[in-house]
């Protein structure tokens, strides 16, 4: 009786375990998924951990299948008082189980190894990008730089070469500045140069590629490759503090064409506003908000009145579907402004995601009236050009 | 038998610190050096802790279960799931096996005691204060935030004002001192006090693994703690060893605390490993498959432990060389540790197996170890870990070794030497609940975050949103996780049931599992003065082999009932380490001068002196009498006043002249 | 029937060393990695010296040697206290003894010296990694040596005291291992922060 359930931890767990491996394939909406691969760098990595996972699958099958065989085997059916046969070792046996492992060991590694030189080299070619009306030649890289609790994105088109980017919170003016959401043309390996504004950070979009840390005081190189138009998500996966949870992002990736009018877009000035509410949001903004936040044009690179000595660029907010550190939609799903979460955000940042305000990291609470939330709302619906449709779409996540 | 406590130190002593008398009650256990209860006191508070340390996590999963979580804020979560961590790890794995290693080791090695008694109990003591200190940060509302493992510079002043991480620091480096004094004196008591014949091959498995555990306490400790040092130097003066604006750089801190950590993780494990290298073969009727290749797995993870740190920094930027290196060594730790699943297998494989209690838990342990070592593989696989690190499926294979390996390996141990410890038996029927709802639990709450991790949920987030596919095994795991807690529960109302049944039952006997190793040549419960006289160990598993030859045909035969082998308990006069105030005097000093560290310094004053009289007290301290035996780890901790006199017996301490056996 | 093993006085250990003489030597094994940690955070640490002075700009490899020196004779002092107690000398374990406190505390006060100079030329502790590294790991070597020079004290006394017989040499025999291997992180410290070329501004 006790045999029969002294075997079901073994079937009870290669259940489980069966059952957990198949469940994995069948993952819907799952927007973060490692398995699923989007782009050739993730791809070449999932080439290589799918064998991985299924050695060792089959490991577990062979020695959960073993083992549930020895308990059945030779369980105590108090047949017999005899003792067994008091077997010591086998050396050649154990000589043959050190071996086999270390030789599977070092299979595996060279398969590790030439996969981990290959994703940590560069291999990207120029493109072409108007800027200012003139076609550059740009190598592509993009400096991405994290902070409490949102991140960065600076576009330099003369390339990242010579730069000083030894402080983080003195960059050299860039090109572009945007916040949330890394834009890039499809079909072209884009470098990363990863920093931090203050503490460890991470920066993962699984559906591309593997994650790197952005640490504050060192630039990681790291590459990102998208296939396909999309919206791809992430989530800052280095254990940052308050609102390490509502640290996200997302890459955000164009046909060649449509990325050359997004940088058009980008590289506009902010458009003056019309209307009494946006000209007296604006207003707010110059007296409160630009303590922090920058809209080109106004208060451009002046530092933030926070730690990180950094705040999202707003010159064109309306162009990002999402906002606060990439975990609110900026549209609803008809492509109208999701007034209610920007309102809440304006009313008081901290209800909607933690933050230190006498601390200076993350949003305080402003003390806006209504009337004020409204004007400021108008105000920011004149910065930028909405997305596409379908970039708007695609961030919805449920 | 009352120990012999007659206190005239020849050469005068200091009046006021005559040794104390009590041998029952509180004080009894406040001034015992006794290995035994010191192990007791070990696994009694170390029990407290994974209370405490379980309620944590069913805060953690009760706040998990449902997207977008309110059952705790976001600091309250920070704070949660360090102190659980922090909990776990060394408050209750380590002096778990730190219970097993005091208790049993001496008898393992034939031995009375361990080398330096006092200084046994100061181990205990300064953990107590450890982790009292840590938990107080709770009590101050103030519980530490920035995770276990306390990047920098997060848990700089900065980034973290206030005072939790300064409990972290002071609270670790208390319980710091408490596990290297006990690695130095564990270490020198398998070295030195071994009963006669016992050579290190002829060790008890379990014997081993400790040693190679305080080996690596002894070098892990001093690392972790230089971090933890630097991290109060920047965050209480103002040094500069983490904070990145003056040039410093973070990963110092990540490349000391996992030196300490991983070589840490195998701390934890080795003795779970020895504890069911002893049950195993007991259950199975069969000698341990391979003692040599054993042995030297256990030493080669020791050593091996050391060049695989950087596999926790994967993704931390030091460089595809360094990557790759660390990448190939992680590869090759996996072959040592194979070889000990295979090997208990074999263990098994032709045996005639038992499945009592602790059996079903060394079970466990040999099949959720697998899963965890496997998934530790899939690790070592730099690029696959690039999506795989920080993610719940690193969560799942770490529960899945820490859990399913060390802490069933110590339910299998509780089980298994319970009646040595106690005298009675813990109940197998209430044992089988426990394994059970235990075991079932654990996979529930544990296997599905595998799915979680790949699926791309990330670790330390105090909650997450939903459309991102993680809400069902969320839940899924927050059930199983209350399963735990009612297995855990089963647990104890087993120890209380078993001991209120043990007052009326008949004494569980000599021998109960017809076991192999030294401890069972005492009887049960171990006399405070565990052997009547000193063994003599011919063979591994000693003990065994008095009580079973071998006929003509080879067949196993019982040569010797357990009473002709084992010894009765009754000897008489045997000198014992007496007992002392002083290590707790001393350990009380220290959390006093973390106190002043962080508040007033006036608490340092207090707690120096608490120190310093700790010290002298024990220092000058009475030798323990004086015409008593006097022999090996006597005198080992205090100078003594006097020489011995000449007609002293000058041997081990098991004997006086007039009771060694002759012929 | 108890157990028949013979009676075998005069069991030594199982290593031939006494407890308390292994468990220095397992206590300096950890020290090795205490002080390997401070060690590797200078070497990490000796150029990022942000504004402030430069090791190369600072250090007075004199001064330095001359304080080496002194802490190397104090060594061999320590040995010449243990082989006069092995002897029976009690008076001249005392000098000895006393001496070899004398060249620590005068080791102990180069390095004040030494310490207060720097922060008067602005190397103060905090005033870049490599000034937080220098000091934490000499401060931890002179606070080892400090507590050594009170364990040589306290020996002293017991000697005064009339209870540091020829028959106690192993405690000064210990205390001496302790002492020994102060000087030897001494020799490796000052080789890795003095004698190494260093950084200059």
């Amino acid at each position: 009786m006790s045999l029969r359930r002294s075997l079901s931890p073994g079937r009870l767990v290669a259940l489980t375990a069966g059952g957990l491996l198949a469940l994995t394939g069948c993952a819907a909406d799952a927007p973060l998924d490692t398995l699923e691969p989007q782009g050739p760098i993730s791809r070449s990595i999932d080439s290589l951990s799918d064998p991985i996972f299924l050695i060792a699958g089959i490991v577990f099958v062979i020695i959960f299948g073993a083992t549930a065989i020895i308990w059945w085997k030779f369980r105590d059916d108090h047949s017999t008082d005899e003792f067994p046969h008091q077997l010591h070792g086998h050396f050649r046996a154990e000589i043959g189980w050190t071996i086999g492992p270390a030789v599977l060991m070092a299979v595996i590694a060279v398969f590790t190894l030439l996969s981990h030189f290959e994703l940590n080299s560069e291999d990207r070619t120029d493109i072409v990008v108007a800027v200012d009306g003139e076609r550059t030649p740009w190598d592509p890289e993009i400096l991405v730089v994290g902070q409490q609790w949102w991140w960065e994105f600076r576009y330099y088109f003369d390339g990242l070469d010579g730069l000083d980017l030894s402080d983080a919170r003195h960059l050299p003016p860039a090109d572009i500045v945007a916040a949330n959401q890394l834009v890039i043309p499809t079909g072209s390996e884009i470098g990363l140069k990863i920093t931090s504004r203050d503490v460890i950070h991470s920066y993962w979009i699984p559906a591309l590629n593997g994650k790197r840390d952005a640490v504050p005081g060192r630039v990681a190189p790291w590459k990102i490759e998208a296939e396909k138009p999309g919206v791809y998500f992430g989530q800052c996966t280095e254990f940052c503090g308050l609102s390490h949870s509502r640290m996200r992002m997302q890459t955000v990736a164009m046909d060649p064409a449509d990325f050359q009018l997004w940088v058009d877009q980008q590289m506009q000035p902010a458009v003056e506003p019309i209307g009494a509410a946006a000209l007296r949001g604006r207003e707010i903004f110059e007296g409160q908000c630009a303590r922090c936040h920058v809209v080109n044009g106004i208060n451009d690179g002046g530092g933030a009145d926070l730690v990180s000595n950094a705040a999202p660029n707003l010159t064109h907010i309306m162009s990002r579907t999402t906002f606060a550190g990439g975990i609110f939609d900026l549209y609803e799903a008809d492509g109208s402004l999701n007034r209610t979460q920007l309102e809440a955000w304006l009313r008081n940042a901290p209800a909607e995601k933690p933050a230190y305000a006498e601390g200076r990291r993350g949003m305080p609470a402003m003390g806006l009236s209504e009337g004020q939330i409204d004007d400021v709302v108008a105000y920011l619906q004149t910065l930028g050009t909405a997305p596409a449709m379908d970039v708007i779409a695609a961030t919805e996540v449920d | 038998m009352s120990d012999v406590t007659e206190l005239e130190a020849p050469g005068g002593s200091i009046g006021v610190y005559t040794r104390p008398k009590a041998n029952t009650g509180w004080r009894d256990w406040i001034t015992t050096v006794d290995h035994k209860k010191i192990g007791i006191l070990y696994g009694a508070t170390a029990m407290f802790f994974f209370v405490i340390g379980g309620i944590e996590a069913l805060l953690i999963r009760l706040q998990l279960a449902t997207p977008d979580g309110t059952v705790l804020g976001a600091e309250t979560y920070n704070r949660v799931f360090t102190m659980h961590g922090v909990t776990m790890v060394f408050l209750v794995i380590m002096p778990l096996a730190a219970a097993f290693a005091n208790y049993l080791l001496p008898l393992q090695i034939g031995a009375r005691d361990v080398a330096f008694p006092r200084m046994n109990a100061l181990s205990f003591w300064v953990f107590l204060a450890g982790g009292l200190f840590l938990n107080m940060s709770w009590i101050v509302g103030d519980a530490p935030d920035g995770g276990w493992f306390a990047y920098a510079p997060n848990t700089g002043m900065i980034f973290s004002p206030g005072k939790g991480m300064d409990y972290y620091a002071i609270g670790l480096q208390i319980t710091g001192i408490a596990s290297l004094v006990s690695a130095m004196n564990l270490i020198v008591t398998v070295l030195n006090m071994r009963a006669p014949g016992m050579t290190l091959f002829k060790m008890p498995v379990f014997t081993w693994m400790i040693l190679v555990v305080q080996f690596l306490l002894l070098f892990a400790v001093p690392v972790i703690t230089v971090a933890l040092f630097l991290l109060l130097f920047d965050r209480n003066f103002g040094a500069n060893f983490f904070n990145p604006e003056m040039g410093a750089d973070p990963l110092l801190w990540q490349h000391l605390f996992w030196i300490f950590g991983h070589p840490e993780v195998y701390i934890l494990i080795l003795p779970s490993f020895g504890i069911i290298s002893e049950v195993i073969p007991t259950f199975s009727r069969k000698p341990l498959f391979g003692y040599p290749f054993m042995v030297f797995s256990g030493i080669a993870i020791g050593f091996m432990g050391w060049g695989v740190w950087a596999h926790h920094m994967f993704v931390s930027g030091i460089g595809p060389i360094s990557v790759a290196a660390f990448s190939v060594s992680t590869m090759f730790i996996a072959v040592p540790t194979g070889v000990k699943i295979l090997n208990w297998l074999a263990t098994m494989w032709g045996g005639r197996i038992r499945f009592n209690t602790p059996m079903l838990f060394a079970s466990g342990v040999v099949s959720m170890f697998t899963i965890g070592g496997l998934s530790g593989v899939t690790h070592s696989v730099a690029p696959a870990d690039t999506q795989q690190t920080d993610t719940y499926y690193i969560v799942a294979h770490f529960h899945y070794v820490i859990f399913g390996g060390a802490l069933l390996g110590i339910f299998a141990g509780f089980y298994f030497w319970w009646p040595k410890v106690f005298g009675h038996l813990l109940d197998e029927k209430w044992g089988k609940w426990n394994f059970w709802l235990m075991i079932v639990g654990f996979n529930m709450t544990f296997g599905p975050m595998h799915i979680l991790g790949l699926q791309g949920m990330s670790r330390r987030i105090a909650s997450y949103s939903p459309g991102f596919g993680f809400e069902f095994w969320n839940m899924f795991a927050s059930i199983g996780a209350f399963i735990i807690a009612l297995g855990v529960a089963v647990f104890l109302i087993n120890v209380i049931i078993s001991a209120r049944r043990a007052r009326t039952a008949p004494p569980v006997g000599l021998d109960p599992w017809d076991a192999r190793g030294p401890e069972w040549f005492t009887p049960n419960p171990t006399p405070v003065h565990n052997f009547d006289s000193e063994i003599q160990i011919d063979s591994l598993d000693e003990f065994w082999h008095r009580k079973y030859g071998e006929d003509e045909d080879g067949r196993v035969v019982r040569v010797a009932t357990a009473e002709e082998v084992c010894q009765d308990g009754s000897a008489t006069d045997i000198h014992l380490p007496s007992p002392s105030y002083w290590p707790v005097v001393l350990a009380a000093g220290l959390p006093f001068i973390g106190f002043g560290l962080m508040y007033t310094l006036w608490f340092c004053v207090l707690g120096g002196a608490l120190v310093l009289m700790g010290i002298y007290g024990w220092i000058f301290e009475p030798v323990d009498d004086p015409d008593g035996p006097h022999g090996h780890g006597h005198h080992a901790d205090e100078p003594t006043e006097d020489v011995p006199p000449e007609d002293s017996v000058d041997d081990e301490p098991l004997e006086t002249a007039e009771e060694a056996p002759v012929g | 029937m108890a157990d028949t093993a013979a009676v075998s006085h005069g069991h030594g250990t199982g290593t031939g060393l006494s407890d308390n003489k292994l468990l220095m030597w397992v206590f300096l094994g950890s020290e090795c990695l205490l002080f390997g940690g401070l060690i590797s955070t200078y070497l990490i640490y000796r150029s990022r010296f942000a504004d402030g002075p430069a090791p190369g700009d600072i250090f007075d490899i004199p001064f330095t040697s001359v304080s080496s020196f002194v802490l190397l004779m104090s060594s061999l002092t320590m040995v010449l206290a243990l082989s006069a107690l092995q002897r029976g000398d009690i008076r001249n374990n005392r000098i000895w003894l006393l001496t070899t406190a004398l060249l620590g505390s005068l080791f102990i006060g180069g390095q004040v010296y030494e310490f207060t100079t720097f922060v008067r030329e602005g190397l103060g502790y905090t005033t870049s990694p490599f000034s937080s590294a220098f000091f934490t790991l000499t401060g931890f070597h002179g606070v080892h040596v400090s507590l050594g020079i009170l364990m040589l004290m306290s020996l002293l006394i017991s000697s005064l005291r009339g209870t540091l017989t020829k028959e106690r040499s192993e405690t000064v025999e210990i205390v001496g291992l302790y002492w020994h291997f102060v000087d030897v992180v001494w020799i490796f410290i000052f080789t890795v922060i003095y004698l190494v070329p260093s950084p200059t501004s």
